[in-house]
């Protein structure tokens, strides 16, 4: 490793081999770099006609071009503030060798400042790496000037990452360590939904109102608009103008130093207390204590809706995905009520779809990710009632999120809705069973982890049983008997995929 | 005395066998210790015999009753005690003692009187509220002894229970068990600590290679070891012989 043993140097190749080896460790990991070298070719495939289509072309510094320029760096800092918000707690939290750098000679702060920098370039990393396939062909075909977009996307890093740090730091102050790291993940969660339901204003409330972008277009085509001079200056500086660039960079990287040198000490302090919080902290249940019920089923149920209740961040990143049904279900209303009956369909399919996803989630965590499965396998009980407490555990919060949309929807288009309710419950109860038949056990602090290397053969078949269930839904939803045609085949997949509880313990044992 | 569980040439073969046609006897209202080198197969015996692997071969009976062809009625005898506590993290002690109940078919009230004895018998009563995530190792693991008793096992099996405990906690484990021992309960425990089965078990099984080696009480292990005044210590490197490999 490069750098003197202990000097900064050594300590961020260090942060960099573990990113690294987080990136490409672990079987999937040469998968993940075929997969992400495939994406950058055939992005580098479309980014070649773009370059050759702008060869002559010269950025106008007009005011729509400058408002573009500056709302691209405010979602860009804003995605970039999410993204080093939850990474600060992760860094704080999930990886284990803070206790083992603390122990050491080190000087704690030199430690918390490399690490702060690692977030900084992994936000840089992420930014750069989507926008490269465009700008190396640009640079090639004559606007090597706008290489300027990465040090500009450094400057941006810098300022993020200090302002996430910041934010992480006053989270510690206001809510306690050990909270910090779900209400960053939340927060991550709910401004990346928040761009996606931005960018479908159109899709919300309809032809007249407007999205971001033509928004921006709009004020820009307001002749009143007088733009100050260092509104311009984002666009001045990605476009490779010296003096912009330069501003933007020592701002940039006065923010991120005067945070991380102001917080360093601060962050020892918290981080040390955020590492012992875990034992620490006393936390008192809500709820009746002791509401003996004595019966597997009963019991198993309220245990799962417990440990679901209980842990906010893994709720919030299925929430992401529950919100991400909000414009489809706004536009299945607007349709409905303007009688744009060819939308209908549609729609109720993409209920239908997103729902068997939701659920799969969910009853994944239900099923799969039991934290004592040799209890309930010692225990005389059946295996069936406490799969089935289980799925009912990891449905039951979609079918309460669902009512109150799906009910608006049965009320303004009776057909549409009620094919969109059989359709959402049939999807997200085709997704249980397929978790309980093909259990992969894991940790409830693996979903994410699970999404990304999941056995092959169970996301496939979660995919097309709701695929064919939306299709079905499709054409139910217009009151058409070709229906039956993708229900059946639903069925039929179903059927061959069932195992028996034998089989599944035979499948569990496998893997253990 | 009856038997508790009568194991009859049992064995699990993975790679090759951990356990290999073992015979082992355990008599109702006794505690034996079953001892045996790292990798003897004692925690794979005992999984078996709580249900949690599939033997390749042999039988076993709990109480007359055969595990494998009924293993509900066996595991409704059984409690399972691992050293790694089975707990849930974001439950109380008394919403895991309350789903632990219900698995087992307890009935609620006399689950709830049940619980409430436990917890202030092992002291977490205080704690009854909290979430385990916050409880030391000690407490994990009287909290899962907690779920291991509230449904009045007739054989208690615990793998290394001792494991981690200071000497305040370890003392009540031990008196708790011995405890149920003499109110009738069978209790088979595996351990390194040596002291720990040479004071408590009624009867020692010492297994290698998944075959019983030795077995009977402290007294008649010392005279077929030729170890009259040894401790079990002593007695376990001879029967093992590791005595020449353990150092001077």
């Amino acid at each position: 490793m490069i750098g003197r043993p202990g000097s900064t140097i050594w300590l961020l190749g260090h942060e960099i081999r573990l990113s690294w080896r987080g990136l490409i460790g672990g079987r999937r990991g040469r998968v993940r770099l075929i997969v992400l070298g495939v994406i950058g070719v055939m992005f580098a495939v479309a980014g070649v006609p773009i370059a050759l289509a702008l060869r002559g072309f010269s950025m106008p510094v007009n005011p729509l071009s400058v408002l573009a320029a500056d709302a691209a760096c405010v979602v860009i800092f804003t995605l970039m503030v999410s993204q080093t918000l939850a990474g600060a707690a992760d860094a704080l939290y999930a990886r284990g060798d803070l206790d083992l750098l603390f122990s050491s000679p080190l000087d704690p702060r030199k430690t918390l400042t490399v690490r702060f920098a690692a977030l900084a370039g992994s936000a840089f990393t992420a930014f750069a790496l989507l926008v490269s396939p465009l700008m190396i062909p640009l640079a090639i075909f004559g606007h090597w000037r706008w290489l300027a977009l990465f040090p500009a996307l450094g400057a941006l890093s810098l300022a993020a990452s200090g302002t996430g740090l910041a934010l992480a730091v006053a989270l510690f102050a206001l809510i306690g360590p050990r909270r910090t790291r779900a209400v960053a993940q939340i927060l991550a969660a709910i401004i990346g939904a928040a761009f996606f339901l931005t960018s479908q204003t159109r899709t919300l409330l309809g032809a007249r109102s407007a999205t971001l972008w033509t928004q921006v277009a709009d004020a820009a085509d307001n002749p009143n608009l007088r733009l100050p001079t260092l509104a311009a200056w984002p666009l001045r500086a990605v476009t490779g103008d010296p003096l912009p660039l330069a501003a933007m960079l020592i701002v940039g990287a006065a923010i991120f130093m005067g945070v991380t040198a102001w917080l360093s000490r601060r962050f020892a302090a918290d981080a040390a207390s955020a590492q012992g919080a875990d034992t620490g902290r006393r936390r008192v249940a809500r709820g009746v204590a002791g509401a003996f019920t004595g019966g597997v089923f009963a019991s198993t149920l309220i245990k799962e809706f417990r440990l679901l209740a209980r842990d906010i961040a893994l709720l919030a990143q299925v929430l992401l995905r529950v919100l991400y049904l909000l414009p489809v279900t706004f536009l299945l209303l607007r349709n409905a009520t303007g009688h744009q009956s060819f939308a209908l369909p549609g729609g109720a399919a993409a209920i239908t779809f997103m729902s068997g996803q939701v659920a799969a989630s969910l009853t994944w965590i239900t099923v799969s990710a039991e934290e004592a499965p040799e209890l309930l396998q010692c225990a005389p009980a059946a295996s069936a009632t406490v799969r089935n407490a289980k799925l009912l555990a990891g449905l039951a919060p979609l079918a309460l999120l669902l009512s109150i949309p799906l009910g608006v929807i049965i009320v303004a288009a009776p057909l549409t809705g009620l094919a969109a309710t059989a359709g959402a419950a049939a999807a997200a109860t085709a997704a249980g069973l397929i978790n309980a038949w093909y259990p992969t056990p894991g940790k409830r602090s693996d979903f994410l982890r699970r999404r990304r290397s999941g056995s092959l053969l169970t996301g496939l078949a979660l995919f097309f049983v709701s695929l064919l269930i939306a299709a079905a839904t499709a054409l139910a939803a217009v009151g058409l008997f070709w229906a039956l045609i993708p229900a059946v085949l639903a069925g039929a997949a179903l059927l061959a995929l069932r195992r028996s509880p034998a089989k599944i313990a035979e499948a569990l044992a496998a893997q253990s | 005395m009856y038997d508790a569980l009568v194991v009859e040439g049992l064995t699990k073969v993975f790679a090759k066998p951990a356990v290999d046609h073992l015979n082992l006897t355990v008599r109702a209202g006794e505690l034996y210790a079953l001892l045996g080198p790292n990798g003897a197969g004692k925690t794979t015996t005992l999984r078996m015999v709580a249900g949690l692997l599939k033997p390749t071969s042999g039988s076993i009976k709990v109480f007359g009753v055969d595990a494998l062809a009924d293993p509900s009625a066996a595991k409704q005898m059984i409690a399972w005690a691992p050293d790694e506590p089975m707990l849930y993290d974001k439950l109380t002690p008394m919403e895991y003692l309350e789903f632990v109940s219900g698995l087992w078919g307890v009935d609620p009230k006399e689950g709830r009187a049940r619980a409430e004895a436990l917890l202030r018998l092992l002291g977490l009563w205080d704690q009854r509220d909290q979430r385990c995530e916050a409880f030391s190792r000690g407490m994990k693991q009287k909290a899962a002894l907690a779920g291991a008793l509230i449904h009045e096992p007739k054989m208690l099996i615990l793998d290394e229970p001792l494991t981690g405990l200071d000497a305040a906690v370890s003392r009540q484990v031990k008196d708790l068990l011995q405890e149920r021992v003499r109110g009738g309960a069978t209790v088979i425990l595996t351990t390194h600590i040596l002291e720990v089965a040479e004071r408590m078990a009624d009867r020692i099984g010492i297994i290698q290679a998944g075959r019983l080696l030795a077995e009977g009480t402290l007294t008649e292990l010392r005279e077929r070891a030729g170890e009259r005044d040894g401790t079990l210590e002593d007695v376990f490197l001879e029967l093992t012989g590791e005595a020449e490999a353990a150092p001077t």
